[in-house]
């Protein structure tokens, strides 16, 4: 019983990363409907961002800004760099897809010649485990959690409450009558990519001290988990990605306690293929959603 | 410096077979599969066990399943089957529901559970280090010293190449060919005309995957090794950019596009002289090279070097000199 709620503890933090991350790419997609192949890619530049400003100040604050500025900058430059041409050519979507998975084959090895490809560690300072309830946590995880609330807690006031939020979810529902109703399009795409960017950036820097160091292809091996976590909880929608993340977070931690640390992440992929082949939409989500488009 | 030119011509080669395999299923079926280049590992790690001999019961720490000591045809064969049959059931399972991208994650997702269950169970093919020792095929037989053993190599690969080039241009134009392009174009209007979208595909599914354990058997008889480092997921983006440089659909592009990507920027590159201020950065530049070239194409020419032929713009049966001449007489006879 012990073991089980450890396990549900760490998993609890596996999902408060994973949260982050799923639900900046949920977000994105919601509002361009194109997966973004190199999201992983995004949370590892904010890491090796936090890297670069660890080695010249111990600030975490500093580091935190870092990461955040360096992947909103990482995805405004997919998107305007590469998005909106190939948008604007009308280019078919599984080629807009090829273009993400390009983005990310250049951010990993433009990573590798300045970094190099040997990993580097990454650390906060920690303070051993502290026992709260019945889970066994460190001060690094509880502050791991308690951003990913308030993370998420701005963002669900940002789209609510804000007439950014209500553009959003107008984008996301119906971009064409979205747009003829005078809903600036592009900006909020644009908004959409640097916000989500900025999430990924923070979940790259989270996970960086999670994992407790860095190599060229962190994120991109957690990109398949990310991309679970929205899968199982809805694509496109943010409440339920969280929930998804939730359900993968834990799943995977109670897996590695349970079956093997080194299948954590099959469990997690193995969700992923029973969600799509079973309830593409989501197990949160009741609406029809075509996928075969 | 020829030997370097043989061994960096083959490999291209060789990736050119995978690269029709991964051309059937997307560029015919319209498919976008990433598990392609599993198949490619699943066909190498079959043709090694089944040619290599039983591992050694002592405690060197080598292990793996199987060992028949079997000639290379058979384990060709078994290696080619077991892709095949493979594809049967994940295809069977992936084409009922999914398209497109989600189709490429889901597969994507597989090759992930696929690479950690091999690397950690290393009963099967010994894990993180890898089968070794299958390579050479048919020189116990030849005796052939290494140089003329590669040029060897080279015709091997040549004409495997030759014969699945002149397979699938075949099927390409037979009716099959034609419903599978039609269905990947417009399914309801192919399946009004009686193609079942779903088997057709599965048929194209297999046959790549029947193509991909072909290229593997020949990966792993060309270098001997094979280990999970040899297939990570960055290989069937390399065999996406060398569709795409050649030819979506086209199997003359595929092999061009394989011998570009494979043969020119990423092994070619290797006869420039290293960069001073970036050491060790090679490989990098390569796969940035590879990825810039990718984008341009999918920018500029999406179709590609050589675009996919089109019904209307071939020659025609009617236009064959034989057919014309059957056509010339039936109308004599018809006139007199």
């Amino acid at each position: 019983m012990t073991v089980l709620l450890h396990s549900v503890g760490f998993g609890l933090v596996a999902a408060a990363i994973i949260a982050l991350g799923s639900v900046a790419f949920s977000l994105q997609f919601s509002v361009t409907t194109t997966p973004n192949f190199a999201h992983g890619d995004i949370l590892t530049i904010g890491a090796y961002a936090a890297l670069g400003a660890q080695t010249l100040t111990h600030n975490i604050a500093a580091e935190v800004i870092a990461a955040v500025v360096a992947g909103g900058l990482a995805a405004s430059i997919l998107n305007l760099a590469l998005m909106e041409p190939f948008l604007k050519l009308r280019a078919p979507r599984i080629s807009i897809f090829l273009v993400t998975v390009v983005f990310g084959l250049l951010a990993q090895n433009i990573i590798l010649i300045v970094f190099g490809g040997s990993p580097a560690t990454f650390q906060l300072p920690t303070s051993g485990l502290i026992h709260v309830g019945p889970f066994l946590w460190t001060n690094i995880d509880i502050e791991t959690m308690i951003s990913a609330v308030v993370i998420l807690g701005s963002l669900h006031v940002l789209l609510r409450y804000t007439k950014f939020g209500k553009s959003l979810r107008a984008v996301s529902d119906n971009p064409e009558l979205a747009r003829v109703t005078g809903v600036p399009y592009r900006r909020v795409v644009r908004i959409t990519w640097l916000l989500d960017g900025m999430m990924a950036g923070f979940a790259g820097f989270i996970l960086a001290a999670y994992v407790g160091g860095l190599t060229p292809t962190l994120g991109f091996s957690y990109l398949v988990v990310i991309f679970a976590a929205s899968v199982v909880g809805g694509l496109g929608r943010p409440y339920g990605t969280a929930l998804g993340a939730l359900v993968i977070g834990v799943a995977m931690q109670v897996a590695s306690a349970y079956v093997a640390p080194d299948y954590s992440e099959s469990v997690a992929f193995g969700l992923l293929i029973v969600a799509l082949l079973i309830r593409p939409q989501g197990i949160f989500r009741a609406e029809i959603w075509n996928f075969a488009e | 410096m020829t030997y370097l030119i043989v061994t960096v011509v083959t490999f291209a080669l060789i990736y050119a077979v995978a690269a029709t395999a991964l051309n059937v299923r997307w560029g015919w079926a319209g498919e976008f599969d990433f598990f392609v280049y599993a198949l490619v590992a699943v066909g190498a790690y079959t043709y090694a066990v089944i040619v290599l001999p039983p591992a050694p019961r002592n405690d060197t720490g080598l292990t793996y399943i199987l060992g028949l000591n079997q000639s290379p045809l058979v384990g060709a064969a078994v290696a080619v089957v077991v892709c095949a049959v493979m594809s049967l059931v994940i295809g069977s399972i992936a084409l009922r529901s999914l398209r497109q991208v989600f189709f490429g994650i889901t597969t994507f997702a597989a090759v992930l559970i696929l690479s950690a269950v091999i690397t950690q169970q290393t009963s099967l093919f010994n894990g993180f280090t890898g089968v070794f020792g299958a390579g050479q095929p048919f020189n116990s037989v030849l005796k052939l010293s290494p140089s003329a053993y590669n040029i060897f190599f080279l015709l091997l690969c040549g004409a495997i190449v030759g014969g699945v080039y002149f397979l699938l241009q075949r099927i390409f134009w037979s009716p099959y060919g034609l419903a599978l392009r039609a269905i990947r174009e417009d399914e309801v209007a192919a399946a009004a005309f009686g193609h079942d979208p779903y088997v057709a595909r599965l048929k194209a599914y297999v046959l790549g995957g029947a193509l991909a354990g072909l290229s593997g058997t020949l990966l792993v008889a060309y270098i001997g090794a094979f280990n999970p480092q040899a297939w990570s997921p960055i290989e069937t983006v390399l065999l996406f950019a060398a569709i795409i440089i050649g030819g979506t659909g086209n199997m003359k592009g595929a092999v061009l596009g394989s011998l570009i990507v494979f043969g020119l920027i990423l092994e070619g590159t290797q006869f420039l002289p290293p960069i001073p201020a970036l050491p060790n950065a090679e490989a990098a530049l390569r796969a940035i090279a590879v990825g810039l070239v990718m984008l341009a194409f999918l920018r500029w020419r999406p179709q590609g070097v050589l675009p996919e032929q089109h019904y209307r713009d071939v020659p025609r049966v009617r236009d064959d000199p034989l057919a014309r001449l059957v056509r010339l007489v039936a109308h004599r006879r018809g006139t007199q």
